[in-house]
């Protein structure tokens, strides 16, 4: 390679990768444009039918939220309804993936049937189950249930009801994601370890204990960062489903901020509310990256 | 009595084994054969107690949905579910075809050269999987209608850029990955540009991780719901937003919303079960391989 060569190749290799990027970056740069709008919008009273009252307000948004009963209340279901789902979800879904790892007849066909609610538009997902939770008997689920007596349960209406039924619905769309993580997991575990646990004597409990639990933890960890995230901005099911009532027993941070920002168009404020939810997912994120990185040194 | 010890137990076990494989099966499968039985129910069997599993099944709900009428007692004002059908086709084969053209390119950068700033833009692909939509359609609602991009496909093909390109990089990203280097040298002696590289060595080893990413992309756009929501009108709308178009204040038309569930989820349905084995890969971004 003479010189020239040896330059051209060098600034090719320089530019190159930014050349190739550029199109991704424009698209980017093109979703990173609006949302520093909406952090500005946050600082200001910007109302959709009041044009005229657009202020630079500081932290008023901010400051107000604070004293709103209804963020409080929405606060407190989304950090109540995101640590229930996360608990359930990930204990059901371990428990599932240990059973299909067992020699179970069929479990081809169960496996490939648990990826069908996984897939479905959430939305969707929810208006099956309103369908089912009808509160009256001639919902299917309803009358189920009145054969081990209980019920009937008002499933929309009353606040344990639509809780509990928010509950259901985002656990059969999402379980079989924790389920099948975690049985990957599992199928990739190494052999050694569990044959010394046999050498030892130990029982199946001292093996899931010691053994299978530790060396899973980087997949538990991962499904549940992925479940705590996706739990913290759940949207479609509750618009679908209870619309955050009844009495806003279902609110979260994001059907408030679309409350406030579509249904009042009181713009400035619903950002400031959708500022404050990713404030909390940003948190979140970054314990559950240490917790990450932590569980996948100490299993390495 | 000891003699038959294990075996009896080996029986109780089986049985316990088989009874939970059946709770697991019902409960997946259940709620999708209620809800094609409730879109194949006349009027009159729909809320009739206690619900009915034997019925003269009727195709009047699927009538319903494509020409808007519907013997019986009630008839549909929503003639125009195959529009919302087409509008779910258009915005995501546009929306992944973008992804698609952008994201190659970008994929090959992230996944073979090492320049400032790699692992943060990487990063921040990714976050974008984790930021609460509001956060974004709040401004991209008031841009679009400044800018009469508001209800038209073109507006939202570039609001599902926001599902579809991050997934769309680091998915290409790590099956480029797995590409042995050695490979792609042996390409560059010969005297291959990157550009040779890619299209002549690249592109086509990883044509199936790209049919994979094309495929997920897409199940990915038709379920979107919260940015059509907002951002798409009438004309415009999705299966995902048309589909609650069945809900009004006076009634729910049970009987359609079924069928149109049906319908909306059977594209996802055909197209998991050609993807199974990358679903997982995908649903994390390709960290879970």
């Amino acid at each position: 390679m003479n010189n020239a060569q040896k330059r051209r190749h060098w600034r090719q290799e320089k530019f190159l990768p930014y050349l190739l990027l550029a199109p991704a970056l424009v698209l980017l740069a093109g979703m990173i444009y609006p949302f520093a709008l909406g952090f500005y919008y946050s600082f200001t009273s910007y109302w959709l039918q009041y044009p005229n009252r657009f202020r630079f307000i500081w932290f008023d948004n901010y400051v107000n939220l604070v004293t709103e009963p209804l963020f409080l209340s929405s606060l407190e279901f989304t950090l109540g309804f995101t640590v229930a789902a996360v608990v359930i979800q990930v204990g059901l879904g371990l428990a599932i993936a240990l059973f299909l790892h067992g020699r179970i007849p069929g479990r081809g066909a169960i496996r490939a049937l648990m990826l069908l609610p996984l897939m479905m538009p959430p939305v969707i997902t929810a208006l099956m189950w309103k369908i089912m939770m009808a509160s009256t008997t001639a919902g299917i689920l309803n009358h189920m249930l009145s054969f081990i007596g209980v019920g009937p349960i008002n499933w929309f209406g009353s606040t344990e009801g639509a809780v509990a039924s928010i509950l259901i619905i985002d656990t059969w769309g999402n379980l079989p994601f924790v389920a099948l993580i975690l049985l990957g997991g599992l199928q990739a575990l190494p052999n050694e370890p569990y044959e010394a646990a046999r050498v030892d004597g130990a029982g199946a409990l001292a093996v899931l204990r010691y053994v299978t639990l530790p060396l899973l933890s980087p997949f538990i960890v991962l499904v549940v960062l992925f479940r705590t995230m996706d739990s913290l901005r759940i949207f479609d099911v509750i618009y679908a489903t209870t619309l955050g009532g009844p009495n806003d027993a279902t609110t979260n941070l994001h059907i408030m901020a679309y409350q406030y920002s579509f249904q009042w168009f009181q713009m400035g404020k619903g950002m400031a509310q959708a500022i404050v939810l990713l404030l909390l997912v940003v948190i979140c994120s970054y314990l559950l990256m240490r917790l990450w990185n932590r569980a996948s040194e100490s299993t390495q | 009595m000891t003699a038959q010890g294990p075996s009896y137990q080996r029986y109780v076990q089986n049985v316990v084994i088989a009874v939970a494989a059946a709770v697991l099966l019902f409960w997946t499968v259940f709620p999708f054969f209620w809800i094609l039985l409730t879109s194949l129910k006349g009027p009159g069997d729909m809320l009739s107690v206690p619900p009915k599993f034997v019925f003269t099944p009727t195709f009047d709900n699927y009538t319903a949905l494509v020409i808007g009428e519907q013997r019986g007692q009630y008839s549909s004002t929503r003639p125009d579910f195959p529009l919302f059908f087409l509008n779910s086709i258009i915005i995501s084969v546009g929306a992944v075809a973008l992804s698609i053209v952008a994201g190659i390119p970008a994929a090959y950068a992230l996944a073979r050269f090492s320049f400032p700033m790699k692992d943060g833009l990487a990063f921040v692909l990714m976050s974008f999987r984790f930021v609460p939509f509001i956060a974004f359609v709040i401004p991209l609602y008031l841009i679009y209608q400044r800018l009469g991009l508001y209800n038209t496909h073109a507006g939202l093909i570039f609001a599902y850029q926001l599902i579809t390109l991050p997934f769309t990089i680091w998915m290409l990203r790590s099956f480029f990955q797995e590409i042995p280097l050695e490979i792609q040298e042996a390409a560059k002696i010969d005297g291959c540009s990157w550009f040779g590289v890619l299209t002549k060595v690249i592109l086509p080893l990883s044509m199936p991780g790209i049919s994979v990413t094309v495929i997920l992309g897409f199940i990915f756009c038709w379920n979107a719901f919260n940015y059509p929501l907002m951002l798409a009108g009438r004309q415009t709308f999705p299966v995902t937003v048309g589909a609650i178009q069945f809900i009004s204040y006076e009634q729910v038309l049970w009987g359609q919303m079924a069928a149109a569930t049906i319908v909306a989820a059977l594209p996802q349905l055909v197209l998991s079960l050609m993807v199974q084995k990358y679903i997982v890969r995908g649903l994390t971004m390709g960290a879970v391989k």
